[in-house]
């Protein structure tokens, strides 16, 4: 899939989203329609690590929604990789923020459903599945089902089991939002090193701050819904970063944003 | 509650209730021929069994319930598996079995035995479509609405249809489908009863209308607390197996 166009650029890999005036409406019940997105145009670079921040209610949920193909839009494109997308596709893989883990299958089985698309022999399959928890850490409670789990596991076995699929894109919605500090702390950091490992392009909602500017390569910030991107914030602080080091950087980006999210300077700043 | 008091409460509630009943039984008020003490239902229950009836009754029933069972349980998953999930027998078959809700197993009892006759074709069918009825009501609604984020999550790993179907679907809908199985047993006895009372000639629903015609109520009050003894151990076997059947989701 090597298009000469493309080329020139510096990052080749599979991956690359792009979004073009992409509006999503709702019809409500009451025969009125509501517009959740309204003409966003965003690009995710192949395997970048990307943050979406805005308040709530501005469509984050629902741009995530359009790129996994659960909801129809209404207007524009998005392309994976030049490609329409039409539906949901195994090439981006999802994690919610509720796991979605199936009860009935052991932590071994949830990541093996996902690998049985690959259609490898039974032994490999297994491996592959086992090596997927240990990177999570988890390959000791491989037989374990979801309901023994504690949540932070739980969400280590999604993620192992979203990894597991080799998806191009990946998407996750405020994955650690239920999770207490502590345990959100370690998941930031395990998540850092497994993208590293497998290189998926990342879309990543959350409400906090600090975790986007930990993450990402690139935070946008949304205004009120219906939601545009009224800002972009290249976060260059070098890698590998740590929470407990605070850069002038983090803080510089960590003001803008604060006052892009005030409530009485989002509608003003979005039109500057 | 632990197992042990568990048996232990459920032992003193009965001593307790047998008790109770007999001091009723002996106080003079009610003749003894209409309500007999816990001792001549003891006897009569031995005098059944002497006769190598009382087996036999029970043998011959709980076949009647099993054979009516399968059949009405295997029938109503199969089609609340398609009506829930395929569009043409959701609008084929969804209006008529909403109307059949409401007909009770008693009813179609004259139905069946013009139909079937007297013999056993007329309590299985009895039999099996009460257990149908519950069976599919559940089935179609645990398939029908499985959580949007099991579908969403199947089909972005990748899983086709075939997959989705058993591996997503199935056991997501499996705690409703037991829940409608165990419903489905509770329901067999109680239809079965209705089979049996009239044009049978033997099992615990004939004996209990034979005993009227000598009115012998100790012979009635064994038929009852045998359908209640049955009745709970077959309950009890259902939540065992649903438990273990559907580990993740406990009943
Ligand atoms: N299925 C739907 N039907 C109708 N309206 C919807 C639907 N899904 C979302 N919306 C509406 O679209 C808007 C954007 O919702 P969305 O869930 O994308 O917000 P969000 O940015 O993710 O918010 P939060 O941060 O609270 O999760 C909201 O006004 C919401 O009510
Ligand atoms: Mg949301």
């Amino acid at each position: 899939m090597t298009d000469p166009s493309r080329i020139a650029e510096p990052s080749r890999g599979p991956g690359r989203v792009e979004m073009e005036g992409l509006t999503i409406t709702f019809k409500l019940p009451g025969g009125e329609t509501l517009d959740a997105v309204k003409d966003v145009d965003l690009a995710l670079e192949p395997g970048s690590f990307t943050a979406l921040i805005g308040p709530s209610g501005c469509g984050k949920s629902t741009i995530l929604n359009a790129i996994a193909g659960f909801v129809e839009i209404s207007g524009g494109t998005i392309r994976i990789d030049r490609e329409t997308v039409t539906g949901i596709n195994p090439e981006v893989g999802v994690v919610f923020q509720q796991y979605a883990l199936f009860p009935w299958f052991t932590a071994i089985g949830n990541v093996e459903f996902a690998l049985k698309r690959l259609r490898l022999p039974k032994a490999e399959r297994r491996d592959r599945a086992i090596e997927a928890l240990r990177e999570v850490g988890l390959e000791d409670r491989a037989r374990t089902f979801p309901g023994q789990l504690s949540g932070g596991m739980k969400q280590r076995v999604a993620l192992a089991r979203t990894f597991a699929s080799e998806p191009k894109v990946l998407l996750m919605d405020e994955p650690f939002g239920a999770l207490d500090a502590q345990t959100r702390v370690s998941m930031q950091e395990l998540l850092l090193r497994v993208w590293d490992m497998h290189r998926a392009t990342v879309l990543f909602v959350t409400h906090d701050v600090d975790e986007a500017l930990l993450l990402s390569d690139w935070a946008h910030v949304m205004s009120a819904g219906p939601g545009r991107i009224v800002e972009s914030i290249d976060v260059d602080t070098p890698r590998p970063r740590k929470v407990d080091e605070v850069t002038e950087d983090f803080l510089d980006n960590r003001n803008r944003i604060m006052r892009l999210l005030r409530p009485d300077e989002t509608g003003g700043g979005a039109e500057a | 509650m632990k197992p042990i008091g568990k048996l232990l409460n459920v032992a003193l509630s009965l001593i307790g209730v047998t008790v109770v009943w007999w001091l009723v039984a002996t106080s003079g008020l009610i003749s003894q021929e209409l309500f007999p003490t816990p001792h001549a239902v003891f006897i009569a229950a031995l005098e059944l069994y002497e006769d190598g009836i009382l087996f036999s009754d029970l043998a011959v029933s709980l076949g009647r319930a099993a054979v009516g069972f399968l059949i009405g349980a295997s029938l109503g998953i199969l089609v609340g598996l398609l009506t829930a999930r395929t569009r043409l027998f959701a609008y084929a078959l969804g209006p008529f079995l909403n109307l059949l809700r409401p007909i009770p197993a008693i009813a179609l009892v004259p139905v069946a035995i013009v139909w079937f006759g007297i013999g056993e074709g007329s309590k299985y069918f009895v039999i099996a479509y009460t257990v149908f009825l519950a069976v599919w009501l559940n089935t179609h609604h645990g398939t029908a609405h499985v959580a949007l984020t099991y579908i969403r999550a199947a089909r972005s790993l990748g899983a086709r249809r075939t997959r989705e179907f058993f591996e997503v679907i199935i056991p997501a809908a499996a705690p409703h489908i037991v829940v409608g199985l165990r419903l489905g047993a509770a329901l067999a006895f109680l239809s079965l009863v209705a089979a049996e009372l009239s044009g049978a000639s033997a099992g615990i629903g004939f004996r209990l209308q034979d005993a009227r015609d000598y009115v012998r109520t100790d012979r009635m009050f064994v038929g009852l607390i045998e359908l209640g003894i049955l009745g709970a151990l077959l309950d009890q076997f259902f939540v065992v197996v649903g438990n273990k059947l559907v580990h993740w989701e406990q009943m």
